[in-house]
């Protein structure tokens, strides 16, 4: 029996939406508000689903410890209480979009999978990151 | 097409299995292994597919289909022990996971045998933070 287990997880953190490529005028065109050069923040959510068996005997399909464990260091703890484009490497270039924000955290989670579920169960199903309750970014399979 | 139900029911549980140990039940399932049980706001979120009747333009009533699931689940699984008075939780742990398996088996074929629509979710939100979605075998 295949199921999707959801977990929810949240981080504060600062960011700047600037495209260094782009002039003054056109990063104010596109970004507007969040363009502001001293920055702002927002309060993420970050949700991971999983596709896994269920085990016969304890019910589960992962086990929830382990998921949040890896959770905390590659999909939290890089991120919360930082400023993304000062403190995490990926903003360096990339410019801290939702977007770009989902694609680094499932990077990192995919990076560390084999090493926490050794096994090939469960699979990682799909991210969403919420920015606001309002702006939300998936990535799947 | 897929449209889905939301229905709420409120229920008590101990996630905590006789097969293992005291301390594989802490260490598996945390607080939750209490063997004097504790409680949730389960939300129930069951999606069906199908094409919608070209003269009513509905896949299936949704009064139906909260009909059918208050008669086969909510009143089943409101404001009950989930472990004594469930039948499905006689022998396995009545996790998220079990629960969203349970409740697609007691749906399936009653939706299906509305003629348009199929089954094709049921989502169990336990808390704020865990869910589970079942989308069958097939």
């Amino acid at each position: 029996m295949t199921v999707y287990l959801s977990r929810r997880y949240s981080f504060t953190a600062a960011h700047r939406l600037h495209a260094p490529s782009l002039s003054d005028a056109e990063n104010r065109a596109i970004y507007g508000k969040c363009n502001n050069p001293f920055g702002h923040g927002h309060d993420y959510q970050v949700e991971i689903t999983v596709a896994g068996q269920v085990d016969p005997v304890t019910g589960r399909a992962v086990s929830l410890d382990e998921l949040d464990a890896l959770a905390w260091r590659e999909a939290v703890e890089p991120f919360r209480y930082r400023n993304l484009n000062e403190e995490v490497p990926a903003f360096r270039e990339a410019v801290p979009t939702t977007e770009n924000l989902a694609a680094e955290v499932d990077r990192r989670l995919r990076n560390a999978w084999k090493d926490a579920f050794p096994g090939g169960s469960p699979r990682l199903e799909k991210i969403r990151i919420w920015e606001t309750p309002r702006n939300i970014c998936e990535i799947s399979g | 097409m897929i449209i889905s139900k939301k229905v709420e029911f409120s229920a008590s549980h101990i996630c905590r299995s006789p097969q293992l140990s005291d301390e594989e039940n802490r260490r598996i399932y945390g607080a939750a292994a209490n063997p004097q049980s504790h409680g949730h706001n389960y939300v129930v979120e069951v999606a069906i597919e199908g094409e919608p009747d070209p003269v009513t333009g509905m896949i299936l009533d949704l009064k139906r289909l909260k009909d059918l699931l208050e008669e086969r689940v909510l009143s089943v699984y409101d404001h009950r022990l989930l472990n004594r008075e469930v039948a499905a939780f006689e022998n396995q742990v009545p996790t998220v996971e079990n629960i969203a398996v349970d409740i697609w088996s007691r749906i399936e074929k009653d939706i299906d045998a509305t003629g348009r629509a199929r089954l094709y979710s049921v989502r169990v939100q336990e808390t704020d933070d865990l869910a589970v979605e079942y989308r069958g075998e097939r």
